[in-house]
């Protein structure tokens, strides 16, 4: 024989630890949110929203790769907090040109009336308006009766929070707090367990901002940080692919997807896409937590 | 919340009013509705996912036990899967077989749940209290430590060992409770004692 087999003992030699953090690919996150949107829409009776989601995401990809490349982060602020600095981006003029070139670019989409009223009145929003708008959005509030506008402010900002934390170094960020994104101190949307070899059944919240990934020990509240009165629900069935993850402490409620069950599951698509489960628990009493501006008031 | 004069014309600007939910703000409110209705019949089931330690050897893996029903809402629980806890520093995740095979030991229909006595010459088991049980082995260690304890060696020094009994402790047990079950069962001098399962 020509070659010599050698023992291979890496593939036994233990397991692997958990990464903290997966940061974005601005490009490849909203690409591939944009195809898990449209495969949702052909089979859901939410199809009509979940197109036009699919279609803003798209073109939150484009944006991605079109904008220039924001300016570079002043150095690390240490002291525990996130390296992001929210409170700065209010005043980054990056921010407010990708929410203009977002409304610009939104304006070719196919929406219905109310959404278009909205798209047209941020276009013309004036600066102190437009300040206040991406102010709510930094701060994961969306005011009672301004969801619709806060969507597209919300779309810009995750464009720019996603392409500011692309170009953070994974091993400068440490952990925060439980359900505070380690980038960009995001409130997160959901949380997956993984199915990826090596991080298989590891728990991962992901940044309803910045679409940071970071690692959260499983069984546990992520909006207080309990581990105590945690439950699951789902629809019909223990097996399902989707729960919502409840903590009878703080009352509140998140979404936890299953990878192990479905591969396919998205953090944000896939939470728009099971609406179903937050309309029945919505007679449990319980609260939604996280931050998801394309489903506020549930 | 306050909304001052001219938010509040921003807000009427951009068509929204009594809507609450994104969907309805923007337009979607049939496919809301229509979601809605599909899911009227269907029901909530609660599973509760609890931590927990590998019963069977010193190694202590981290285990994620599945069961129906919502321990939390005070409702009884009935194990459904078991699996190696992937936050767990000391398995992450892995289980050996026969931490792997723990569902169906908890679910055995053999599975020992009350003390049982076989008396000699006996060919099954018999049902028996708590009480009858210890008071059973207290007489039976009795009477061997009197009948067989060594208290002096060849030479005469004391040396007090109980060769005749061996004692078999958990493995899945605190610090605590390993240091009193030590002490106890080398205070009666029993020499042959395993407080943990043979990795």
């Amino acid at each position: 024989m020509a070659e010599t087999l050698e023992p291979d003992p890496s593939a036994i030699g233990g397991v692997p630890k958990a990464p903290f953090v997966f940061l974005p690919d601005p490009v490849a996150v909203f690409q591939s949110r944009a195809r898990r949107f449209g495969f949702l829409a052909r089979s859901s009776r939410l199809g009509p929203y979940l197109a036009f989601l699919g279609d803003l995401s798209a073109l939150q990809a484009r944006l991605a790769v079109t904008l220039p490349s924001p300016a570079p982060l002043p150095p690390g602020r240490g002291g525990g907090m996130p390296v992001i600095d929210r409170a700065l981006l209010l005043d980054d003029p990056a921010l407010h040109d990708t929410l203009a070139a977002l409304c610009e670019g939104a304006a070719g989409l196919d929406m219905p009336e109310p959404a278009r009223l909205a798209l047209e009145a941020v276009s013309q929003v004036g600066a102190e308006d437009r300040r206040w708008l991406l102010g709510n959005i930094l701060a994961d509030t969306i005011p009672e009766d301004g969801a619709a506008a806060h969507l597209f402010a919300a779309a810009a900002v995750q464009v720019h929070l996603a392409r500011l934390a692309a170009r953070l170094a994974p091993e400068a960020l440490a952990p925060v707090g439980t359900g505070t994104c380690p980038a960009c101190g995001g409130l997160p949307v959901s949380s997956t367990v993984m199915a990826t070899p090596g991080i298989e059944n590891v728990r991962y919240a992901a940044c309803s901002g910045c679409a940071t990934q970071w690692n959260e020990v499983r069984v546990k509240c992520l909006c207080c940080g309990s581990t105590k009165g945690i439950g699951y629900h789902s629809a019909e069935t223990h097996e399902a692919s989707v729960k919502a993850e409840t903590c009878a402490e703080c009352g509140s409620w998140l979404k936890i997807f299953h990878r192990t069950k479905n591969h396919s599951l998205d953090p944000v698509a896939d939470d728009v896409g099971s609406l179903g489960l937050d309309l029945m628990m919505r007679d449990t009493g319980l609260r939604r937590g996280g931050f998801h501006p394309f489903l506020a008031g549930y | 919340m306050t909304i001052d004069l001219s938010r509040r014309g921003f807000l009427a600007l951009a068509g929204t009013g009594v809507a609450t939910t994104t969907l309805g703000a923007m337009g979607f409110g049939a496919a809301e509705a229509a979601e809605a209705a599909h899911v009227r019949p269907f029901k909530l089931v609660a599973t509760t996912e609890t931590r927990n330690i590998c019963t069977y050897c010193s190694v202590a893996c981290g285990i994620i036990m599945y069961s129906k029903g919502d321990l939390a809402a005070g409702e009884t629980a009935e194990l459904l899967h078991i699996e190696g806890d992937a936050d767990h520093p000391t398995n992450r995740g892995t289980l050996c077989p026969k931490g792997a095979a723990l569902k169906d030991y908890v679910r055995a229909e053999t599975r020992l749940t009350r003390p049982r006595y076989r008396a000699p010459g006996a060919d099954r088991f018999q049902d028996i209290g708590w009480d009858e049980a210890l008071d059973k082995i207290a007489r039976a260690l009795k009477d061997d430590r009197d009948a067989n304890l060594i208290e002096k060696n060849d030479k005469g020094t004391t040396v007090n060992r109980w060769t005749t009994t061996g004692y078999l402790a958990a493995s899945a047990t605190t610090n605590e409770t390993a240091w009193l079950t030590y002490k106890t069962v080398r205070a009666m001098g029993i020499v042959g004692f395993d407080n943990q399962a043979r990795v």
